[in-house]
């Protein structure tokens, strides 16, 4: 069964906001399939530039929202794919990322590629339902 | 108990891929250009042209999966450049009309000159 996963707060619809024609998150199969996650309010849509630590906080809290209204959690991520601006900020991400996911932490890919909006960081997961 | 892997499509004409890979329940697909997929004649045009070509193909291939774009569970797109972002979007929108997927967008240095690349997870 394919279902769409419900927004947990009005913020994080980008949809609404942007424009951008996707679903916040799929269920299927046992899984939780999450579109890329950039920095927002949650509460107001409004996006949040920043540091790479300030918006991957941003993104990990958002994405705890996310995952926890699901029924699932940040301790169930089995993939991670992890989009930064540039390269050189690898170890910043890595400092933030860690605390996030402490034991057991899913699996992942880092790469350097151009983020929508001029963000820094954008997360994309898929999780154990 | 060991998941049943299956090799859907595996007619890609260059290079060493399967074009759909079914694994339990889930059909995963090679990132698609804008490439004939049997002739392997390259149709590079604009970012629209190259997505509408993309999404056509990925259609048809799905369906040959037993699955379908409305199956389509998590979709990556990567682009050449960001600033084209509106132009993939709008031809996107009439592929998956109802409750799309999710998706994450990025834009990326593409091989073989090509404009968008986009592979996608579906159910079967």
């Amino acid at each position: 069964m394919r279902e769409v996963v419900p927004v947990p707060v009005p913020g994080l619809d980008l949809r609404q906001h942007y424009g951008h024609h996707q679903s916040i998150a799929i269920r299927a199969g046992g899984l939780i399939f999450c579109s890329g996650m950039v920095a927002i309010n949650p509460h107001t849509g409004e996006r949040e530039h920043g540091t790479v630590t300030s918006e991957a906080r941003r993104i990990f809290e958002n994405l705890k929202l996310l995952l926890e209204s699901a029924g699932s959690s940040l301790d169930r991520l089995v993939q991670v794919h992890a989009m930064i601006y540039d390269r050189i900020e690898y170890d910043v991400l890595n400092r933030l990322y860690r605390q996030y996911v402490p034991n057991a932490p899913p699996a992942r890919t880092v790469m350097s590629v151009q983020i929508e909006a001029g963000f820094k960081v954008m997360l994309d997961v898929i999780a154990a339902a | 108990m060991a998941l049943e892997r299956e090799i859907i499509a595996s007619n890609h004409p260059v290079l060493p891929v399967s074009l759909a890979v079914r694994g339990g329940d889930f059909v995963f697909l090679s990132g698609m250009t804008a490439v004939d997929p049997v002739a392997g004649s390259v149709a590079h045009g604009t970012v629209a042209a190259e997505t509408r070509h993309i999404l056509t193909e990925m259609a048809r291939l799905l369906e040959a999966a037993g699955s379908s774009l409305a199956r389509v569970v998590k979709v990556n797109v990567l682009i050449y450049s960001m600033l084209e972002y509106d132009n993939m979007n709008t031809v996107y929108r009439e592929f998956f009309t109802v409750d799309p997927p999710a998706r994450t967008v990025c834009g990326a240095k593409l091989i073989g000159g090509h404009k968008i690349e986009i592979d996608c997870i579906a159910l079967r």
